[in-house]
């Protein structure tokens, strides 16, 4: 019985806050609106008033020649094609596809417990690698590419090629298919993989592949990180403001084989728990006439990079162990620079993408911080109200918890994230492009939705873009989720017995 | 330096550094099984769970073998394991409770290896130890966590033919279950076979059904309690085994049956024929009992992985020796056999112990003629030779009568059968001569 008397006023007073919310929200977004419509109904009963002829002879009394009619005229044509030739050509995604990784790499966790004993000889490694799993937030279909099945694992220039020309050509065969695309309609060509970067690049492995002009411009990012990807959208809309009428293809992976740390250094075992096959190929173009297909447009890319203090420099470092094998060192306090990078990049993009409203609180609430009491809680503008989707990079279920704890987002806004962590595993840079593509196979994605991509990188970078959507995507939607979406989402125990 | 092939001691050390360059992979089902599938192991599975099954499958070189690369053969294996996913379980024991089989994926181990000698060098040696380097000889344990229950072996030889080696854990099924899973194998290499019939009965946890009044055993019962060396399931080898094969013809075995009617079939020939040298050795070792182990070949679709063996012991009233081939043969193949029900009492429910052997427990028969051994097809070309043999074999030894490969001579078609021996090594020796100066066999 008490129970019920208290919890109806604080159902009430939540309910008179929503509407108090709603209602400050409409009022502050639309304050050009409500002021206009008072100024243009007084004109416009003034005109009423006035008559026709009392206004022609206002127009008279001005003493108008047409020399300066045409002057008049002449200025407001220069300033508006000054105007529209200054806005950056619009950069529109046509199409993207990834890489659907064979059944002939699954591993298993099993699998993937008992090769770490065989190739390991060290029990605290075996067991911390064991732990990581468990509450890794991975699934039992995550897979490996070939080289690493065998006991012990054999990476060579070979099979690292054979790993890329698989993913890579499986995600750009399923890109032209799509969008029918010819290969002598490439103008820009952008690659981007962190870790394997062999002579010639991969981007001219691609280019000989497909039989591109000679005219192409190609360009291969490595050693960029995760945050690659989006750096790699970046890079092909500013060359799309240069070149006009053209297509870019960007392409998005990590190579598995020629990196898996065999040694015994904890921090270095991290990696190979978590990274997995993946791959994907994107079509971006800034003709008129795509904006007809174009699934989204490219409306803000952000880059944050830290690397200028030392601390985020060396949070993700490659290194040689004590016993000389090379890997990957990731630091304790990564979550914590991940934070930082995280808030540094919110406080550029906020601004840039939030309603007046969100603005507006954040800014009344950083005045009284600073100048009636600093023990105000700092207000954190609620980023649901810019966008309907968020794909956070799928870097580990740490990242995902803490974006989700940070920017406030309810379970469904990061089902995406959690679910291509359990189906595909940390696929570098093109786990943002899985992620996309579940909320499309869910049905999610209608015309008008904003979609916010974050990714993080070793720099430490931060990396944010957002994507317009132009047309609703209709289910099923043929892609690496069309088998398994029925499926998901599903539940991810804490800990997984193993 | 070439090797002489006639010495065979010499020729079987040479042969296993013939084999080089191994490499170790893994391929698991296509499909995760799930969370917490596993599979109990009947009494009968454990009582197996000593002995292992080592085949090797020979394929000439051809067009079709030349054009099946590693990643070939391992492909059609994700299908096939989503059928067949028990085998790539693990074992897994707790204290105080029966020692289950955890359907957790992990896999079957692949081993890749090479040859420098051509696969007719190899099988003109015909030391029938010749197979060991071809196929893994591992055991469960020790870790038997991490051990895997089934092992595939590819050995290219220099000359382009390929030994298949196939080594697998008896509890997980008898012999006919693991010739049809390999078999099947061989189907999802050709296409995709129709999977209609194919269903696995899991097994279940038997309900625990009220304490039988045990009833004094009216037969004695074909198995022999050990005890394990270390963490291994492994046999002890209190001595030293040998192994040897021969052929024998059909037309051989009808020719020492004389002018009868009736022809007693071949497995009983061949048991009596060796039960009878062996009893002329006249050694302390000779004994009056042996076990007849037959599998069952009318598989019930319903249980593609099942231990369905049919063994019971013979005892005579005098030695084999003094008993006319034809009576003994006969006498063979007259026993009833059993389902072995009696060892239900013998294994604990409650945590599987102890340990028994049936093979070797007493001198063995095992009737393999029925399974379908030159079944497993490489797109459509049949092995040309198929070595098998079982290992964990206790001290009073065992026969296997398997099916030869029909071949056709001038004489019209013949069909032989393969018999490989393995006794206590002293003994081997003597049975061959004995074999050869009366029978004019081997």
């Amino acid at each position: 019985m008490p129970r019920s008397t208290t919890s109806l006023p604080e159902f009430s007073t939540s309910v008179k806050l929503k509407y108090v919310k709603l209602g400050y929200q409409y009022l502050v977004n639309n304050f050009l609106a409500f002021l206009l419509v008072p100024v243009m109904i007084s004109v416009a009963l003034e005109l009423i008033r006035l008559g026709p002829e009392e206004i022609l002879g206002l127009w008279n009394s001005l003493h108008l020649d047409l020399i300066q009619i045409m002057c008049s005229v002449f200025v407001i044509v220069f300033v508006a094609t000054v105007y529209f030739m200054s806005r950056p050509r619009p950069v529109y995604l046509v199409d993207y596809a990834c890489f659907k990784p064979p059944l002939t790499c699954r591993v298993p966790f099993s699998t993937f417990m008992e090769h770490s004993r065989i190739n390991n000889k060290d029990e605290k490694s075996v067991r911390f690698q064991m732990r990581i799993l468990e509450r890794s937030g991975l699934g039992e279909e995550t897979c490996l590419p070939p080289a690493i099945h065998y006991i012990p694992p054999t990476p060579t220039m070979e099979t690292s090629r054979a790993e890329a020309q698989l993913v890579i050509f499986s995600a750009i065969d399923e890109l032209l298919k799509k969008t029918g695309l010819k290969p002598k309609d490439i103008d820009i060509l952008v690659v981007n993989c962190s870790l394997f970067s062999p002579t010639p690049s991969l981007s001219a492995m691609i280019i000989n592949k497909y039989k591109l002009r000679s005219n192409v411009r190609s360009f291969n990012l490595s050693g960029m990180g995760c945050s690659a990807g989006l750096i790699s959208i970046d890079l092909a809309r500013d060359l799309l403001q240069v070149h006009p009428r053209s297509n870019a293809i960007v392409v998005s992976t990590e190579i598995i084989t020629p990196n898996y740390y065999q040694g015994k250094e904890r921090a270095m075992l991290l990696p190979n728990c978590l990274f997995r096959m993946g791959a994907a190929a994107i079509l971006l173009s800034n003709r008129r006439r795509e904006a007809r297909r174009a699934k989204y447009r490219l409306v803000r890319v952000v880059r944050t990079h830290k690397g200028a203090d030392d601390r985020a420099y060396r949070c993700v470092y490659e290194e040689e162990d004590s016993e000389g094998i090379s890997g990957i060192n990731l630091s304790k306090d990564l979550m914590a620079i991940a934070g930082e990078a995280l808030k540094s990049n919110i406080t550029t993009i906020g601004p840039l993408v939030l309603p007046m409203s969100e603005q507006l609180l954040f800014f009344l609430s950083l005045v009284g911080r600073k100048l009636i009491n600093p023990k105000w809680k700092p207000y954190i503008p609620d980023f649901k109200q810019a966008f309907e989707h968020f794909c956070i990079h799928a870097g580990g279920r740490a990242v995902i918890d803490e974006l989700q704890k940070n920017l406030d987002l309810s379970p469904q806004h990061v089902e995406a994230s959690r679910m291509t962590l359990h189906r595909f595993g940390n696929t570098s840079s093109s786990s943002l492009w899985y992620e996309l593509n579940y909320i499309e196979s869910k049905g999610r994605m209608r015309r008008g939705d904003r979609v916010w991509q974050i990714g993080f990188g070793s720099g430490f970078k931060c990396n944010s873009a957002v994507w317009k959507c132009l047309r609703t995507v209709k289910t099923p939607v043929e892609g690496p989720w069309s088998d398994c979406i029925d499926r998901y989402p599903v539940d991810i125990p804490e800990v997984v017995k193993l | 330096m070439v090797p002489s092939l006639s010495d065979e001691a010499m020729g079987v050390e040479l042969e296993k550094s013939a084999v080089y360059g191994h490499k170790f992979s893994t391929v698991v089902p296509a499909e995760a099984t799930g969370d917490a599938v596993t599979r109990e192991l009947t009494n009968m599975d454990l009582i197996m769970k000593l002995h292992y099954l080592r085949a090797v499958y020979y394929f000439k070189q051809s067009e079709v073998v030349d054009g099946l690369a590693i990643t070939d053969l391992k492909e059609p294996m994700f299908p096939w394991l989503n059928v067949y996913y028990p085998v790539t379980g693990r074992i897994r024991t707790e204290a105080g409770s029966r020692p289950l089989i955890k359907c957790n994926d992990c896999g079957l181990r692949i081993i890749e290896a090479k040859c420098s000698r051509t696969l007719e060098e190899w099988l003109s040696v015909e030391d029938s130890s010749r197979w060991r380097p071809l196929v893994p000889e591992k055991v469960l344990g020790p870790e038997l966590h991490f051990s895997p229950l089934v092992y595939i072996q590819f050995t290219r030889f220099k000359c382009g033919g390929m030994a298949i080696g196939y080594s697998w854990a008896h509890l997980l099924g008898d012999a006919v279950s693991a010739t049809n899973c390999i078999n099947l194998w061989g189907k999802f290499l050709k296409g995709n076979p129709s999977l209609e019939t194919l269903r696995l009965s899991n097994h279940q946890k038997k309900a625990e059904s009220p304490a039988k009044h045990v009833k004094a055993p009216q037969k004695p019962v074909p198995v022999k309690q050990v005890k394990l060396a270390g963490e291994c399931w492994q046999a002890p080898d209190t001595c030293k085994m040998a192994t040897c094969s021969f052929k024998i013809a059909e037309t051989d075995l009808k020719k020492m049956q004389g002018e009868k009617q009736n022809h007693v079939p071949p497995f009983a020939m061949i048991s009596a024929l060796i039960w009878k040298c062996l009893a002329k050795n006249g050694n302390d070792r000779e004994s009056k009992s042996a076990t007849i182990c037959r599998n069952s070949t009318s598989l019930k679709s319903s249980d593609m992985l099942t231990n369905n063996l049919k063994a019971s012991t013979i005892t005579l009233d005098s030695s084999a020796a003094n008993i006319d081939l034809l009576e003994l043969a006969t006498l063979i193949l007259k026993h009833e056999l059993d389902e072995l029900e009696s060892i239900d009492e013998l294994i604990d429910r409650n945590s599987g112990k102890p340990d028994f052997v049936l093979y070797g427990a007493n001198l063995t028969f095992i009737d393999m003629e029925g399974i379908d051994l030159y079944g497993l097809e490489l797109k459509g070309q049949t092995p040309v030779q198929v070595d098998y043999n079982i290992d964990g074999i206790g001290d009073e030894g065992a026969v296997l009568v398997l099916q030869g490969r029909g071949r056709t001579d001038l004489t019209g078609s013949i069909q032989e059968r393969t018999v490989m021996v393995t006794l206590p090594e002293d003994q081997i020796n003597q049975l061959r001569g004995v074999l050869s100066s009366e029978f004019g066999i081997a």
